[in-house]
């Protein structure tokens, strides 16, 4: 068994789902620092990737893609612009494949955090949604059953975003509020987090 | 805050679908918003782009001697990469096309990929960004200015020089210039509230002002206790007149009111800054006093100065029609 086209589109309808139980729960972290839109931004987002569905395609680039191109005409928020990136980065490394190893998921997230990086102008240890990504790209690199993945990816993503709780933010808006920042959750991290429970979680 | 709004979700699809009611000059597909005439073949086109909530920004300076389309986000959020694209192609007239925005993350990641996609069609693009604010960063680090109300100087030059058939390599020059002649500093009453977010911008006593504040509630230069019109004014040109590039003796000078300030206000401190600039022995061209670049409901003012050479009054004084600014 591995990861394809149908584990993509439900994972986007069950992250879709959560952020429309969380909408204000990150909105009112990001309010904290921020414009207070972060949570509406995610929800909008994800009601439009869903909504791409059903997939087209069994080949797993393609459904990617389509995600990337459906993303790329909802948003333009630097967050949401991030996604798409990653969505239209992880159709380049999938295109033609029918499925993908799990053991592949490691690298596929590692590629995608880069090419946030290299658009968002933004680097580990900023205090952004990187970080947690960063965390459990590098947790389930030796792992290769989706049970012990989806352990060590909930349990990196959580640690993350507590370690990170109390540092002070160091990129975007939130960064000239860093004094303020530190104690808070950053929006992206906690939605990420969250999303990634729910999608790990069974 | 009260809003009159239906659905925060259609927010600015509406508003969009009334202001081109309104005005038939301007069409809408999706989030991309071009002139009726647009594009117009043998023109070298300029687009800009943003976040709704800042209107006549963008939107509304989209027109004849100005913006030949323009991408539009959410309220306060970047266009997306799609809109940009949309944009660039509408206002493409085989010339080359100017992407002309404010320094902002989100408006550069979407026009960047809009342009990469864009290399594909064969379709040359050239990027100015707004850099106006002086109380975002310091002057060594003059690249990491945001954009505010002073874009629209470069939106009118290199509109006109678009219009008179200069070449995508002297409109870009053009805009660079306006971008580097133009100061502007800002300074918030009140917040706003983008509509369906959880809270305000950013919190503010009834009886404290923020000088330097961005128009998306950055922060600024300081926070202390409502003064005097007069001594508002004295600080704010004080500190553009300190980074004013030197050496002309006319100016253009904008009066911009951030969404919720009355205009009796403004004209209240445009007589401080008349009075100012005549003491310091510049003479004023074309003034603007009203709301040009605004953050919804935000209390407050912004003022630019734009330090003229013959060339860049000659642009400003060049015919142009939009729905916010007829010259």
């Amino acid at each position: 068994m591995a990861l394809t086209s149908e584990h993509v589109a439900a994972a986007v309808r069950r992250a879709a789902g959560r952020l429309r139980e969380i909408e204000a729960q990150i909105s009112e972290a990001d309010a904290a620092l921020g414009d207070g839109d972060t949570g509406l931004m995610l929800r909008r987002l994800f009601d439009r990737l869903d909504a791409a569905g059903p997939m087209p395609s069994v080949d797993i680039g393609e459904t990617f893609r389509a995600l990337g191109l459906a993303g790329a005409g909802a948003t333009g928020s630097s967050l949401g612009t991030l996604i798409v990136v990653a969505l239209l980065h992880l159709s380049k490394a999938t295109v033609g494949k029918r499925e993908v190893a799990w053991v592949e998921l490691s690298p596929l997230l590692d590629g995608a955090l880069r090419a946030m990086m290299v658009r968002g102008k933004a680097s580990l240890g900023d205090k952004t949604v990187l970080d947690p990504i960063n965390a459990v790209a590098r947790a389930i690199s030796d792992k290769q059953l989706p049970a012990e993945i989806a352990a060590a990816a909930i349990a990196a993503g959580r640690s993350c975003l507590l370690e990170f709780r109390d540092r002070p933010c160091r990129v975007g808006r939130a960064r000239m509020f860093a004094d303020k920042s530190v104690g808070r959750d950053d929006p992206g991290q906690l939605a990420f987090v969250a999303i990634l429970e729910t999608i790990c979680g069974g | 805050m009260k809003k009159l709004m239906n659905e925060p979700d259609g927010y600015v699809d509406e508003l969009l679908e009334g202001l081109c009611a309104a005005h038939p000059s301007l069409v809408a597909h999706e989030r991309v918003v071009r002139h009726i005439d647009a594009p117009r073949q043998g023109k070298v086109g300029v687009v800009s782009g943003g976040g709704s909530g800042h209107l006549p920004l963008f939107t509304g300076y989209v027109g004849t001697g100005l913006l030949d389309a323009c991408a539009i986000g959410d309220v306060f959020a970047g266009p997306s990469v799609q809109a940009c694209v949309g944009a660039i192609k509408a206002s493409h007239g085989g010339k080359g096309v100017l992407r002309l925005y404010g320094n902002y993350g989100g408006d550069r990641m979407n026009f960047d990929m809009a342009g990469e996609l864009l290399e594909a069609e064969d379709i040359s693009t050239t990027t100015v960004l707004g850099t106006d604010d002086i109380a975002s960063a310091k002057p060594a680090e003059k690249d990491k200015r945001r954009g505010v109300a002073g874009i629209i100087y470069a939106y009118k030059c290199a509109g006109a020089a678009a219009a008179t058939g200069a070449d995508l390599k002297e409109t870009t020059r053009i805009a660079q210039k306006a971008v580097d002649s133009a100061r502007t500093i800002g300074c918030a009453l009140a917040p706003c509230q983008i509509p369906g977010a959880a809270a305000a911008t950013f919190a503010i006593a009834n009886d404290e002002i923020e000088m330097g504040m961005g128009i998306h509630g950055e922060p600024g230069i300081w926070r202390d206790k409502l003064k005097p019109a007069d001594a508002i004014a004295t600080e704010m040109m004080d500190r553009l007149f300190a980074e004013l590039p030197a050496g002309g003796k006319r100016v253009s000078v904008l009066v911009n009111g951030l969404g919720a300030t009355p205009l009796e206000e403004l004209f209240i401190i445009y007589r401080k800054v008349e009075k100012m600039l005549d003491a310091a022995g510049l003479q004023i061209a074309q003034p603007l006093v009203g709301n040009y670049a605004t953050s919804m409901e935000m209390a407050g003012l912004s003022i630019t100065l734009v330090a003229l050479d013959a060339e860049i009054e000659r642009l400003l004084a060049a015919p142009a029609n939009c729905p916010f600014w007829k010259v």
